[in-house]
C-alpha cells in the first residue's frame, strides 16, 4: 500500500485494519472506524452534491464530538478546506472568519446559539450536523439537514475524489488571535498534517491499543493534533467536553482505562486543585502531555506525583507549525528541567541573533524552525512576513543548551495566554474603544492561579461620561468569546505612557494607575 | 435576599456580565446552556464556600448538585441542615 500522503489516506488506513474498534465515544455513543468512515463517504457526497470541489473552504461550527470529526474528514475527502470556528466566538467574530476564508458552507450542530443569525445571513449554505432522526426544522430554514436518517453510502465514487487530493494543497485554516483587526488565518496543507501527526505518533509511540480522554477542543491546533494522531493509527479517542467537574473527567479516565491524556497547565491546576487522584486506579495511564506554554516547575513536580507511573512529555508548539516543534523525553525531565526539549521528527530550530546570524548554544535569540509541518502562510497574506526562505519566525526568544535543547525565556509579543487560548490584547482593545463613552483602553494578561494569566482591561472615560467596570465586560460579552472578556476591569484617570506616547503595560500589569 | 437569588445574582455579575434576572432562569442547565465553564464553575464553588460557610467535597462536584441555580440552592439547604 503506498505510503499514506493525507490524513483521509490514514484513516482508511486504520479502518481497513481495525474497522470494528471503537474510534470516538462520547457518553455512551460509541463511534466504530467503520461506522466513521461510513459517515464520512456520505458528507462528502453531500458535500461535492451542494457544489464543494478542490480548495473550497468549509467551515465548521461545532463542539468535539463526532459531527465535528465526520464534517472535518468529510471535508477533506471532498477536496474542500477544512475551517474549525472556536464554538465560544460570537456572531461578528464567526462572520469576519466566514468572510476572510470565502468559506461556501458552514457545518454546524443545531443547538449552537449563533446558528440563526449566520445561516440568515446568506453568505454561506449552511448544513446542520445531527445524529438525531428528528430535527427541529421550524426553526433552521435556510439550512440543509444531515443526519442519520439522511445517510446515503457513496464510497466508489468518494474513493476516487480521494485520488485527487495533492499532499501540498491547503487541507485547514485555523485561526489564531491577531496583532490587528484582521483575522490571522494559518492554512496548513495536507502534508503538514500529515507531518505533524506522524511526528506525534513517533515520540509518544502511539499505537490502536491507546486510550485519550480528550477534553482540548478540536478546533485549536493542540485538540487538531491529538485527534488526528490517535485517528492515524486506529486508537481510541473518549471525548470529555467539559472540566467544569474535574473529578469525573478522571473518573472516566479510569473507567475507560485511558492510556493518554493531553492538557495544558490551567487543566492540571485544575484537576489537581479538586481530584484527589489516588481514588482513582490510573494504572493503565502510561503518558500525560503538556503543551500551550510554560508549566511551572511546581505543577509539574505535583503532576508526577499525582500520576507517577504515568511518563510526563513537556512539549512546544505553534499553530504556524501545525501544533508540534519540540518535545521533551520524560526520562530527560529532571536533567533538563525548565527546557521544551529536541525538536521533533523532520523538524530543524534555529537561534538567531538580531543580524539574522545563527547564534551560539547558550545564546539567547529569536527561535527559528523547519520543517514539513511549517504552514503555508496566512490565508489571504502572500506575504507572511513570519515566513522567510522556508523558515518560520515564531516570534519567541529562547536558547539552545550545548546538547540542542531548547529553554525559552519570553515572547517579542504582549499575547495573553489564558487557559488554552491565546489572546491578543489588540483585539479586546478594538472592541473596548468602540464603546461610547470610551477614551482610552489598554489590555494586560495578569497572573492567575489556575488559568496563567487573566485579562485585565483599564479604561480611560470621556470627560462626561460614566461607565462600570460591569457595562464595559456587559459591551465585551456582545461581540467577544466568553474567553476574550476582561476578568477584571479598571477606571483609571490615563493610561501611563512612555515619552514618545507607547503604553507602559508592564505598569498596568503591575497595578501602578494614575 | 434567598440562597437562590444570592446565587443567582453572583452569576450574573460574575459571569454573565449582566444585572437582568431574565438572563439567567433558575432552572436552566449551566453546562447544556454553555453558562458557566470550567473555571467559572472554580469560581462559583469559591463563592458557596466563602458566602454560605460550606464545604463542597470534590466527589460532590456533580450536576445534580451544581448544574442550575435551583440545583445549587438546594444543595446548599442540604449542605446547612
Amino acid at each position: 500500500m503506498a505510503t499514506p500522503c493525507t490524513l483521509v489516506d490514514g484513516l482508511r488506513a486504520a479502518r481497513t485494519k481495525f474497522g470494528s474498534r471503537a474510534a470516538i465515544t462520547q457518553q455512551d455513543r460509541v463511534i466504530s472506524y467503520d461506522d466513521l468512515w461510513q459517515r464520512i463517504n456520505s458528507l462528502a457526497a453531500t458535500l461535492r452534491s451542494v457544489g464543494i470541489h478542490s480548495g473550497e473552504r468549509v467551515a465548521l461550527l461545532v463542539e468535539n464530538s463526532g459531527e465535528y470529526v465526520v464534517g472535518y474528514y468529510a471535508t477533506l475527502l471532498a477536496g474542500g478546506v477544512a475551517v474549525g470556528l472556536n464554538t465560544a466566538s460570537r456572531a461578528p467574530e464567526l462572520l469576519r472568519n466566514l468572510r476572510h476564508c470565502e468559506a461556501t458552507v458552514l457545518l454546524a450542530t443545531p443547538e449552537h446559539p449563533e446558528l440563526a443569525t449566520l445561516a440568515g445571513n446568506g453568505c454561506v449554505t449552511t448544513i446542520v450536523l445531527t445524529a438525531a432522526r428528528k430535527v427541529p426544522l421550524a426553526t433552521r430554514s435556510g439550512c440543509q439537514v444531515y443526519g442519520q436518517s439522511l445517510q446515503q453510502i457513496c464510497a466508489q465514487v468518494t474513493d476516487q475524489l480521494s485520488w485527487s487530493l495533492n499532499a501540498n494543497d491547503p487541507a485547514s485554516i485555523i485561526y489564531t488571535s491577531g496583532t490587528t483587526g484582521e483575522p490571522k488565518g494559518v492554512t496548513l496543507s495536507h502534508a503538514n498534517l500529515v507531518a505533524n501527526t506522524q511526528a506525534v505518533v513517533a515520540y509518544l509511540e502511539l499505537s490502536e491499543h491507546d486510550i485519550c480522554v480528550n477534553v482540548l477542543p478540536f478546533f485549536y491546533s493542540y485538540g487538531n493534533s491529538v485527534l488526528h494522531s490517535y485517528l492515524w493509527v486506529g486508537a481510541s479517542i473518549v471525548l470529555e467536553n467539559s472540566l467544569a467537574y474535574p473529578h469525573l473527567v478522571v473518573e472516566r479516565m479510569a473507567r475507560v482505562r485511558a492510556t493518554g491524556f493531553a492538557g495544558v497547565p490551567s487543566t492540571y491546576a485544575l484537576l489537581l486543585q479538586r481530584v484527589n487522584f489516588s481514588q482513582y486506579d490510573l494504572q493503565s495511564l502510561r503518558y500525560l502531555t503538556q503543551a500551550g506554554g510554560a508549566m511551572k516547575n511546581e505543577l509539574i513536580a505535583r503532576v508526577r506525583a499525582a500520576v507517577p507511573q504515568a511518563k510526563l512529555f513537556v512539549m512546544y508548539g505553534q499553530t504556524e507549525a501545525t501544533a508540534r516543534l519540540t518535545y521533551l523525553p520524560p526520562e530527560m525531565l529532571d536533567q533538563k528541567l525548565g527546557s521544551v526539549g529536541i525538536a521533533v521528527q523532520g523538524v530543524r530550530i534555529e537561534i538567531r541573533c538580531e543580524s539574522g546570524q545563527r547564534a551560539n548554544a547558550g545564546t539567547l535569540g529569536d527561535v527559528w524552525a523547519q520543517g514539513p509541518n511549517v504552514m503555508l502562510g496566512y490565508w489571504g497574506d502572500a506575504e507572511t512576513a513570519v515566513l522567510r526562505d522556508g523558515w518560520l519566525k515564531t516570534g519567541d526568544i529562547g536558547y539552545l543548551d550545548t546538547d540542542g535543547f531548547l529553554y525559552l525565556q519570553g515572547r517579542r509579543s504582549d499575547m495573553i495566554k489564558a487557559g488554552a487560548h491565546r489572546i491578543h490584547p489588540q483585539e479586546i482593545e478594538d472592541v473596548v474603544a468602540q464603546m461610547p463613552g470610551v477614551a482610552e483602553v489598554a489590555v494586560v494578561g495578569v497572573d492567575d492561579e489556575i488559568l496563567g494569566q487573566a485579562i485585565k482591561a483599564v479604561v480611560v472615560v470621556d470627560a462626561n461620561a460614566t461607565l462600570s467596570p460591569l457595562q464595559v465586560q456587559a459591551y465585551c460579552k456582545q461581540q467577544l468569546a466568553a474567553h476574550k472578556i476582561p476578568k477584571f476591569v479598571v477606571m483609571a484617570s490615563a493610561l501611563p505612557k512612555t515619552a514618545s506616547g507607547k503604553v507602559r503595560r508592564v505598569e498596568l500589569e503591575r497595578g501602578e494607575l494614575i | 435576599m434567598s440562597v437562590a437569588e444570592q446565587v443567582q445574582k453572583y452569576i450574573l455579575e460574575n459571569i454573565l456580565f449582566s444585572q437582568d434576572v431574565s438572563q439567567l432562569p433558575m432552572d436552566d442547565s449551566f453546562l447544556e446552556k454553555g453558562i458557566i465553564d470550567s473555571t467559572g464553575m472554580l469560581e462559583v464553588i469559591f463563592f458557596l464556600e466563602e458566602t454560605f460557610q460550606v464545604k463542597v467535597a470534590d466527589d460532590e462536584m456533580v450536576p445534580a448538585n451544581l448544574d442550575s441555580v435551583n440545583k445549587i440552592a438546594a444543595y446548599v439547604a442540604r449542605k446547612k441542615k
